[in-house]
């Protein structure tokens, strides 16, 4: 799975990772795992919103696998 | 009413913008506009070299389109233009020009300060300052926070 990092979760992890997930991962999950991975950017991936296919993700979505997951950090505005 | 929202990566020319609001505003009696400004020191007095402004494929146009579009819905407005920079902005280099055309001063005055209000918060950037001591990421203020809330 395809993961994009916006904004500060960029700088802080990678723009782009690639991650294995089970079947059944939801993006609560892989919220929490990320965040464990990288503990400097756990705060930020709490606050952050989960875009995918063109809509916006709680944390209960349940992935597909092979769908592309961005990770929006709070906005800074214009 | 028109409503124009546009993510510009390369320079932003305020004169040119100007120019094409006011050629739109034939008839009316009012246009009002906001140029923002890349400062050269931050909140903390520390020197700035540039703003960084990263944006989204898709969300960072919409945005400047949905808030455009509410700002020419809710005020008597004829003409809404948003033009937003993304990329690096050095200092001293305009960052938006925000506008409204309307019969009478008061639509476009209103019109005008509710765009950037909302620009400021609601817009999707993220920020950093870059300076002598590397680059830091920019929030919005409470104060942003409070020019937002006022409109509801």
């Amino acid at each position: 799975m395809r993961i994009l990092l916006h904004g500060p979760l960029g700088q802080a992890i990678a723009r782009e990772v690639e991650a294995a997930v089970a079947a059944g991962t939801k993006v609560g999950d892989l919220r929490r795992r990320l965040g464990t991975d990288h503990p400097l950017a756990e705060k930020v991936l709490g606050r952050s919103r989960v875009y995918s296919e063109g809509c916006f993700r709680d944390d209960e979505h349940v992935l597909s696998g092979s769908e592309q997951i961005e990770f929006l950090p709070p906005v800074s505005g214009g | 009413m028109s409503v124009v929202a546009h993510l510009e990566e390369h320079a932003l020319d305020p004169q040119l913008e100007l120019a094409e609001l006011t050629e739109a505003a034939r008839g009316d009696g009012a246009i009002v506009t906001f140029v923002g400004l890349a400062r050269p020191e931050n909140r903390d007095g520390a020197h700035v070299d540039a703003l960084v402004l990263e944006h989204h494929p898709t969300l960072t146009r919409q945005s400047l389109e949905d808030i455009s579009v509410a700002c020419a819905q809710r005020f008597d407005v004829s003409h809404v233009r948003v033009v937003h920079r993304c990329g690096t902005v050095p200092a001293g280099e305009p960052i938006v020009f925000a506008g409204a055309t309307s019969l009478h001063r008061r639509a476009a005055f209103d019109a005008a300060d509710y765009l950037m209000d909302r620009l400021k918060t609601e817009a999707v950037f993220w920020k950093r300052e870059v300076g002598d001591e590397g680059s830091t990421w920019i929030e919005p203020t409470a104060a942003d926070q409070a020019g937002r809330d006022r409109w509801g």
